[in-house]
């Protein structure tokens, strides 16, 4: 005997609910659900793209990847909003002076994420080069030190000047009630089409800089072979500049973007950082195809999971960690990551 | 790698003096003097509210131990050790609740959390460098979330309180005013018997096989070291210290949510462990020396609303400047060549 809303009850409920997907309504739910986890899965995928596009150049993780997208997002957000406003009344830092500094403040929001892509790359090269260079060479432990170390800093920064509020910032996509595409009862909304063809042009973009143009040539050169490719006279530590310079862009417009659906307060990059950790080991750490796929995979498993497998919402970070864990011991190189060969 | 750079490894490990010196150094002593009458003077001078809160943070010097345990002797880096200090407060909690004394309930939450860090840890012990890292501090932040889910046994989101109501004096002392002396003192008694188990053991055989396998993995299994027992065995050892830190918080509070052990806590501790200086026991102390100092005097001068920015911007400058530590810096006077981390 079967008491309702026992054990056993919960555990048939997987198999009950896949039954009944053939019902329309429930269907309409499942494609509403997949939406939503596109977009974050496209967040995911922008952020892990950032990790693997340093991870291939210097073979390092950047754990401060997220937070300095973070600062790249809150510059953003006092790019676009008018001086002393904002949704819960306590002015955003920064608006004043950007109104009496900045011509044409508040900027529209595309101009605004523009600005702050601009800003991440700056902040990516100043913290290569005068952080991340000197370290060459020196043991993982110093680098994961730095990279630690950078982001307890990034974060104090940006709480220290913009406070612990939620912010929500404005998309550059029509974000309105009735922005959506109906697809089959369910709402594909312009913000996920928006950030997904967003990406899709940062990956063309990526993918044209790095198969040809001369630095896309300097940066698979060190990829595949360091000292090489220093012998024969690719300036190393430029590429290095520029590989960090492009990631921390792209983790700063993943960190504008989220505004369409997600606040950004200084926590929001941190639990953003290990889904886009997981997206990126799961996909293999030097493949930003993988990076893609991977975020892909922990959107939709975050917004799948807990209704069709009855994991409670606050437990989405346990599957991908596990994914992850799984990956590093059984398939350290990921779905589409090169197999490592090891010379003794 | 060739054999003449193998010999040179073995020699090297061969020719590390086989201790930290057995018996005390003259600079050990008077540096174990000035602890001594530094640890004697707060109760004089503190209200009973601050020394409360200094002695959660003293017990802290354990989680920072742990984390040098791992990290600066046997070489795998973790970022997740706030997960160890929760685990320990939360056992605490519910241990006190089946009606048992004090100690052995601290006894057996040490153990437990011991054990979890084992199973939490054998996988990781999998993956090794930058990936364990990146599995550590993907466990600190998933910690929150999933003991807030725990209900009772944790509390849920509002947290739950710790009966300490037997964390007296015996009646013969008469502390009965001053019991916050009482648990300082039991506190100061706790870190100092860990920290000599903790000297025990890295002058121990099994000592000597972390710093092996730290230095280097093929060599230690050439020496017929069992790398995975010695990992194993240090994990198991530093969760279990950091449990007791745990468990400490957990009686001195008296009260325990999933919000204290969030993932800053565990970096925290780490940032704690570096600027101490790894590989070394007095790294420990000058680690929690900083977790105390940085925040008093931040509260103090008002500067910053928060003590990260302090914390972040320490770990990368000691990076640069003294990679050692500060226990780094005070090398060289008293003592031969510091232990290379």
């Amino acid at each position: 005997m079967t008491q309702p809303g026992s054990d056993d009850e919960i555990g048939f409920g997987l198999v009950r609910t896949l039954g009944r997907q053939f019902n329309g309504a429930l269907m309409e739910l499942f494609l509403q659900r997949c939406f939503d986890g596109m977009f974050t899965g496209a967040i995911y995928a922008s952020l892990a793209l950032a990790i693997v596009m340093i991870f291939r150049s210097t073979g390092l993780l950047n754990f401060a990847q997220g937070e300095m997208g973070l600062m790249g997002g809150f510059v953003a957000l006092t790019l676009m909003s008018p001086a002393g406003s904002s949704g819960i009344g306590i002015p955003i830092a920064g608006t004043a002076l950007a109104s009496t500094w900045i011509p044409f403040h508040p900027w529209p929001s595309w101009a605004a994420i523009l600005a702050a892509v601009a800003f991440g790359a700056l902040l990516g090269s100043v913290v290569e080069r005068f952080i991340m260079r000197p370290l060459t060479g020196k043991s993982t432990l110093s680098q994961v030190n730095v990279t630690i170390g950078l982001l307890i800093l990034i974060n104090g920064i940006v709480f220290q000047v913009w406070g612990s509020f939620s912010r929500r910032v404005e998309s550059p996509f029509p974000n309105g009630k009735d922005d959506f595409f109906g697809l089959f009862g369910a709402r594909l909304r312009y913000t996920t089409v928006g950030v997904w063809a967003t990406l899709i042009v940062v990956i063309i973009l990526l993918n044209l800089l790095i198969q040809k143009t001369k630095t896309g040539l300097a940066f698979r050169a060190i990829t595949s072979n360091r000292e090489g490719a220093a012998l024969v006279g690719v300036k190393v530590n430029r590429t290095q500049t520029i590989g960090w310079a492009i990631a921390a862009a792209i983790g700063a417009l993943a960190a504008s973007l989220v505004g369409g659906a997600i606040t950004l307060n200084p926590l929001t990059m941190l639990n953003m950082l290990i889904y886009a950790l997981a997206a990126a080991t799961i996909g293999g750490l030097d493949s930003p195809k993988g990076a893609i796929a991977g975020g892909l995979i922990i959107g939709l498993t975050q917004s799948l999971a807990p209704p069709y497998l009855g994991i409670p919402t606050e437990l989405t970070l346990l599957p991908p960690l596990a994914a992850m864990v799984l990956f590093l011991i059984v398939r350290p190189h990921g779905l589409f990551g090169t197999v490592p060969v090891n010379r003794v | 790698m060739s054999t003449t750079a193998r010999n040179q490894q073995v020699a090297a490990v061969q020719d590390r003096p086989p201790s930290e010196a057995k018996k005390l150094t003259t600079r050990s002593r008077i540096g174990l003097a000035v602890l001594a009458i530094a640890v004697i003077i707060p109760p004089f001078v503190t209200t009973a509210l601050e020394l409360t809160k200094l002695s959660r943070l003293v017990v802290l010097v354990l989680a920072v131990l742990g984390v040098n345990l791992l990290t600066g002797y046997t070489g795998l880096i973790s970022l997740g050790h706030g997960v160890f200090v929760g685990v320990g407060a939360f056992a605490m909690a519910n241990l006190i609740d089946q009606g048992m004394s004090l100690y052995l309930a601290g006894i057996l939450a040490t153990l437990f959390t011991g054990a979890v860090g084992l199973v939490l840890g054998l996988p990781a012990l999998r993956v090794r460098g930058l990936y364990l890292a990146l599995v550590t501090f993907g466990t600190a932040l998933a910690f929150p979330p999933f003991a807030r889910r725990l209900g009772t046994l944790t509390g849920g989101v509002n947290g739950r309180t710790v009966d300490n109501e037997a964390f007296v004096a015996p009646s013969f002392l008469s502390l009965d005013d001053h019991v916050h002396i009482w648990r300082y003192g039991v506190c100061l008694a706790v870190v100092a018997l860990w920290f000599v188990i903790t000297r025990n053991l890295i002058n121990s055989r099994m000592g000597r096989a972390l710093r092996t396998v730290r230095d280097n993995e093929p060599a230690a299994a050439t020496f017929g070291i069992s790398v995975r027992y010695a990992k194993a065995g240090a994990l198991a050892i530093s969760a279990a210290m950091t449990g007791t830190a745990g468990v400490m918080q957990a009686i001195l509070n008296p009260y325990v949510s999933h919000a204290s052990f969030d993932s800053f806590l565990s970096l925290r501790l780490y940032a704690a462990a570096v600027i101490g200086g790894l590989g070394t026991l007095a790294g420990a102390i000058y680690g929690v020396l900083a977790l105390i100092l940085i925040p008093t005097i931040n509260g103090a001068i008002e500067l910053l609303d928060s003590d990260a920015i302090v914390f972040g911007a320490g770990l990368i400058i000691m990076t640069f400047v003294a990679p050692a530590g500060i226990a780094g810096l005070f090398e060289g006077w008293g003592r031969g060549k510091p232990d290379p981390s």
